[in-house]
């Protein structure tokens, strides 16, 4: 891997742990926490954006252990972006945020299985709360579970692909052009 | 407890998980979790303390989250394993310096590359954190507030975010730059600058707690 | 014998039809102080990175005309904070980050930090966390981590942009005790008052090509102070519209008024 590469992957993950800030002074109920894994498949590929992937993940887990299960979620976040970067969806919000979507669902049915059998449908505050309010609505468990992942991530993945989308056409060509696969995400070629 | 090996103190706090939920419940999960936190206050009783408060802290809410979703049994057996997790993480995050276990994974030979990749983040990500606050606190004077339609406050993420990653992703050449400059990627081995000593009794122990790990898989498959 | 030499080089960067660099000649040997003079996006920086063989074989990018190096160069870019390596948790070990991965054997590179930190005057900052460092310790941490690799060709991109007055005239200092020993140093600066003490030659850039060489007289002609880049004293005559030639420094307006 290229020193270039190397150096692009601690400053996507630390987007992706930055970004919490912005998150928050808005209110909105989203993660980003995927962002930088994104960014970085759009930007050099699958390989490039599991590595972001996995150590976004380790660096969760210093701060609070129970992230690490999810360290899967993040794989198939980055494997799902490099389909999505050779298709070129990152070309408009029109194609981003469908494809954001369709990776809500993805997410959502990976988290699923780790939170139920890991930590009892418990994880975060908001997720385990959602799973009590499906229980009520009168859903079976495992359906509860993946019914608080869902509302969860759903929003979240969508608001992510528009952010990275546009954040790519943002970048100045001269630089995007420096990056391996930035032209191609944004249907360039 | 700090003067071992770093490889050894993280097979401790892989292994602790493990058997909590290889071992038979809640019996596995309460040993592994007794022994995490004992293990937190051997050394220095104060900094345990400090180290014990932060896994409880971080354990208390899924243990709420379980009983209001699980009968008692399963709460106790899964809120054990999950204290476990926590209390050994939590252990090895105080324990374990980062640059001791850079020096580690550099000396052992294993590439300089995953090394970097591990310090390198560990020191990014408080100086982008720090970015972002400053960027949202510019923002705030300019009147953002966390009021008003969903679009309202995408539209105030977007002019958050973006300057964020965009100021990110243009320093990521010229750290490049500095990097090849400074001969990472030369291809040379790297010098270790101060190898943590590893006994052979450690790696050995070692082995031997994977060896019983694997040990315990069978007996609960059998 | 040279340390570099560029020999009709003309850069482009990726995705860029003009280049950076057009038709650029230019020799550095063993004690020599070139410096490069321009406004914002003149291209000195791109000519230090080519010095530095770092354009386009990191940058991308394409590279006509022939550059040699006949040694090792290290180069110190513009914002300090950038150039942490990030795999130091004290400023001793940051500034031994390059040396390591060169391999060199251990007391090497303990006599060539110790003396780089000697040289940059943070001796007391060594066990420091580089993290908590402000600009100007930064900078000096930036150009010991370069000074402990032992380059023969030093490239300097701003050196003392980040440096308070005293700071930067220890800078200066140490680029000519750099020469004295035999390096050959580029450097890239907008403090062009502390030009004349330092640099044997200055190349003016525009748009990427050079528009004159020679001597630090230089900085005190009519056409570089029409561009912004004399020097103050020089500038100042010529504000007042005393007659020409312009004097350099103070000392040279001092005679002059004599």
């Amino acid at each position: 891997m290229s020193v270039r590469l190397l150096a692009l992957i601690p400053v996507t993950v630390a987007i992706s742990l930055a970004l919490s800030a912005a998150v928050d002074a808005v209110a909105l109920p989203l993660f980003l926490d995927t962002t930088g894994t994104i960014l970085a498949t759009a930007l050099a590929g699958p390989v490039v954006g599991i590595a972001v992937g996995v150590l976004t993940s380790a660096v969760n887990t210093l701060r609070n252990p129970t992230f690490w299960p999810f360290v899967v979620v993040q794989i198939i976040v980055a494997l799902y972006a490099g389909f999505a970067t050779r298709a070129g969806l990152f070309r408009s919000l029109k194609t981003a945020v469908p494809t954001g979507l369709g990776l809500g669902v993805i997410a959502s049915l990976t988290s699923t299985p780790i939170s139920y059998f890991v930590f009892g449908c418990t994880t975060t505050g908001g997720i385990a709360l959602t799973t009590a309010l499906g229980r009520a609505l009168g859903l079976p468990p495992l359906g509860a579970c993946f019914f608080g992942s869902f509302v969860s991530d759903f929003g979240d993945k969508a608001v992510t692909f528009a952010l990275v989308a546009a954040v790519l056409h943002a970048l100045p060509r001269r630089t995007a052009a420096r990056f391996p696969l930035a032209l191609r995400a944004m249907g360039a070629t | 407890m700090s003067a071992l090996h770093p490889f050894s103190l993280l097979a401790i706090a892989a292994a602790l998980p493990a058997f909590a939920w290889i071992l038979p419940a809640p019996g596995g999960g309460l040993a592994t979790a007794t022994l995490a936190l004992v293990l937190a206050l051997v050394p220095d009783v104060r900094a345990g303390a400090r180290v014990v408060r932060v896994a409880v802290l971080t354990a208390a809410p899924f243990w709420l989250f379980l009983l209001l979703l699980h009968d008692l049994p399963t709460t106790v057996a899964m809120g054990l394993r999950i204290t476990t997790m926590v209390a050994s993480f939590a252990w090895l995050v105080a324990a374990l310096p980062p640059d001791r276990l850079v020096e580690a994974m550099v000396a052992r030979g294993w590439s300089l590359t995953l090394a970097y990749l591990f310090a390198a983040t560990l020191s990014a990500v408080p100086v982008l954190k720090a970015r972002a606050r400053r960027i949202v606190e510019a923002q705030r004077c300019r009147g953002l507030s966390p009021r008003g339609s969903v679009a309202n406050r995408l539209r105030a993420l977007r002019a958050l975010a973006l300057p964020l990653v965009l100021s990110a992703l243009h320093e990521v050449d010229e750290r490049a730059l500095a990097l090849e400059t400074r001969g990472m990627g030369s291809g040379v081995h790297r010098t270790p600058l101060a190898a943590p000593p590893d006994r052979p009794l450690e790696r050995a122990a070692r082995w031997a707690l994977l060896l019983l790990c694997l040990a315990a898989v069978i007996w609960r498959l059998a | 014998m040279r340390t570099l030499g560029l020999d009709d080089v003309t850069f482009w960067y990726p995705a860029t039809a003009n280049p950076a660099l057009e038709n650029i000649t230019l020799d550095v040997g063993p004690g020599d102080i070139v410096a490069l003079v321009g406004r914002g996006g003149a291209g000195a920086s791109t000519l230090l990175l080519v010095a530095a063989g770092l354009a386009p074989r990191v940058t991308g990018g394409r590279l006509a005309g022939t550059v040699s190096r006949g040694a090792r160069a290290g180069i110190v870019l513009p914002t300090p904070w950038t150039q942490l390596s990030g795999m130091a948790f004290t400023v001793w070990d940051e500034v031994a980050f390059g040396p390591a991965n060169l391999g060199w054997p251990g007391h090497a590179i303990t006599r060539h930090v110790d003396h780089a930190l000697e040289r940059l005057e943070i001796v007391p900052l060594a066990s420091r966390d580089p993290a908590t460092l402000s600009g100007g310790e930064l900078q000096r941490v930036i150009i010991a981590g370069i000074l402990a690799m032992d380059p023969d060709l030093v490239l300097l991109d701003e050196p003392t942009a980040e440096l308070d007055p005293e700071g930067a005239r220890a800078v200066w200092r140490l680029v000519r005790s750099l020469a004295g020993e035999g390096k050959a140093v580029l450097l890239a600066t907008s403090d062009v008052d502390a030009l004349p003490d330092v640099a044997d030659r200055i190349v003016w850039l525009e748009q990427g090509s050079v528009r004159a060489m020679g001597e630090p007289s230089l900085l005190a002609e009519d056409a570089l102070c029409e561009a912004g880049l004399g020097t103050t004293v020089a500038d100042l005559w010529r504000a007042a519209a005393l007659p020409a030639p312009y004097p350099l420094t103070v000392v040279d307006a001092v005679q002059r008024w004599r």
